[in-house]
């Protein structure tokens, strides 16, 4: 068991709340975006990769229990990728310029649809969420074959999501304030200033 | 729609979390191993007769409401658009059965109940800390998010045009919330740390829930018919 120093205790269920409340913008502004993984990216560049994984563990489970689909589980791998990748981009400097966080966040969406359309084509037969599985439908309808057309549509998804995910991330670690900054000194590397 | 715990004196209700939650697991294990759609559809069919007896039966509504829209895209894609009707009604039944059995859970197992059985367990203090306080942060995270959206709106925030336009129209709501968020992780850090939070020391639960032998035996038998089943797989 990791153990978890009070900060991080006090800052997991304030990324998860995050995580899970992000998507209200998303609705409001009708994008076709998921932006549940701000949290656990902006924990990966605050606290580091580990912390970053308990954010996205807590996060698959609360969003399982408050949705009342014990399927979403499956896509627990998900998360800790996007964790462990977040957690070594922000090592890396990553979130040093907007160009920098942007590729960063296109490549994070190009391993998290890697990773969501085997779980999503073999266990639920492609139909997953609302947004995905209707760009899913309409690829089928127009002859790709499924399992093409589970991957087309995760990937059209992610690639966008991670990439304004990154970019978001980015924006808060250049707005926050010294006294706060202070506080969590990972994101100085993450920043590039270290 | 019925979603989260509801008081009541059912079996479920009366029973250790532990042998609930090891239910669900079980289902959601057996509805992907059984033989296929014979298999998750008595899984069903079963949960549907335990969710009656147990008397948590208003979950099965709200089943039905979230296995629905699963089901007519099932059949647009694997039966209108595809050629494969078996694999709509297999998909479709294990859906069914992991939505029953874990909306009867959620419905019949109190989250303090599970908190304070795990600390018996000796779970550490903040495993439980961090799902108890999740659980809480979502909604008050969700209701700032929402009075950042009606602030931002007031002062001209646009959310209609271009995707690249509502895309920079998140910057101004995101920012908000998430600077705020990491503003009150001092407070809470000082609070947690005067409780001892992240002292590691066992935590002693006052009222645990009552483990009889019963239920002990009904989770082995239900490990033993999970391992059965998988084993089962494998041979055959």
């Amino acid at each position: 068991m990791i153990p978890l120093s009070s900060r991080l205790l006090a800052l997991i269920p304030l990324a998860v709340g995050i995580n899970l409340a992000m998507g209200k913008f998303a609705a409001a502004l009708s994008l076709p975006l998921f932006l549940d993984t701000v949290g656990t990216v902006l924990v990966a560049t605050l606290a580091g990769p580990w912390a970053a994984v308990a954010t996205g563990v807590v996060s698959q489970v609360a969003f399982t229990v408050l949705d009342g689909k014990l399927m979403w589980m499956a896509f627990l791998p998900v998360q800790l990728g996007v964790a462990l990748y977040a957690g070594l981009a922000a090592r890396r400097g990553a979130f040093a310029s907007p160009w920098r966080a942007a590729t960063a966040g296109l490549v994070l969406g190009l391993i998290a649809a890697t990773l969501s359309w085997p779980i999503a084509f073999l266990l639920f037969g492609g139909v997953t969420a609302g947004g995905v599985t209707v760009v899913t439908t309409l690829l089928t309808a127009l002859g790709v074959p499924l399992k093409w057309a589970v991957y087309g549509a995760s990937l059209s998804n992610d690639l966008l999501d991670k990439c304004v995910t990154f970019l978001l991330v980015h924006v808060v670690l250049i707005s926050l304030p010294k006294r706060l900054s202070a506080r969590f000194p990972a994101a100085d590397l993450a920043r590039g200033r270290a | 729609m019925t979603l989260g715990y509801r008081p009541g004196t059912g079996v479920l209700h009366r029973a250790h979390p532990f042998t609930v939650l090891a239910l669900a697991g079980t289902v959601a294990v057996l509805a992907f191993t059984l033989s296929a759609p014979l298999g998750p559809m008595l899984l069903t069919a079963g949960l549907v007769a335990i969710a009656v007896a147990a008397r948590v039966s208003r979950t099965l509504l709200t089943a039905l409401a979230f296995a629905a829209p699963f089901w007519v895209f099932l059949v647009l894609i694997h039966v209108v658009f595809g050629d494969s009707p078996d694999r709509a009604v297999t998909v479709g039944s294990q859906i069914s059965a992991v939505l029953v059995v874990f909306l009867m859970t959620l419905a019949a197992v109190h989250p303090g109940r599970l908190v304070d059985a795990l600390l018996e367990r000796g779970v550490p203090f903040h495993v439980a800390y961090l799902l108890v306080a999740t659980l809480q942060s979502v909604p008050e995270l969700q209701r700032r998010a929402s009075a950042i959206l009606d602030a931002q709106r007031c002062r001209g925030l646009r959310v209609r045009g271009s995707v690249w336009g509502r895309v920079r129209s998140v910057v101004p709501l995101a920012v908000p919330l998430v600077l705020g968020a990491l503003g009150e992780v001092d407070d809470r850090a000082l609070a947690l740390e005067a409780r001892g939070a992240a002292s590691g020391l066992r935590r002693t639960p006052l009222d645990p829930p009552h483990d009889r032998l019963a239920e002990r035996v009904t989770r082995w038998a239900l490990l033993g018919s999970v391992l059965g089943t998988i084993a089962w797989r494998i041979v055959a």
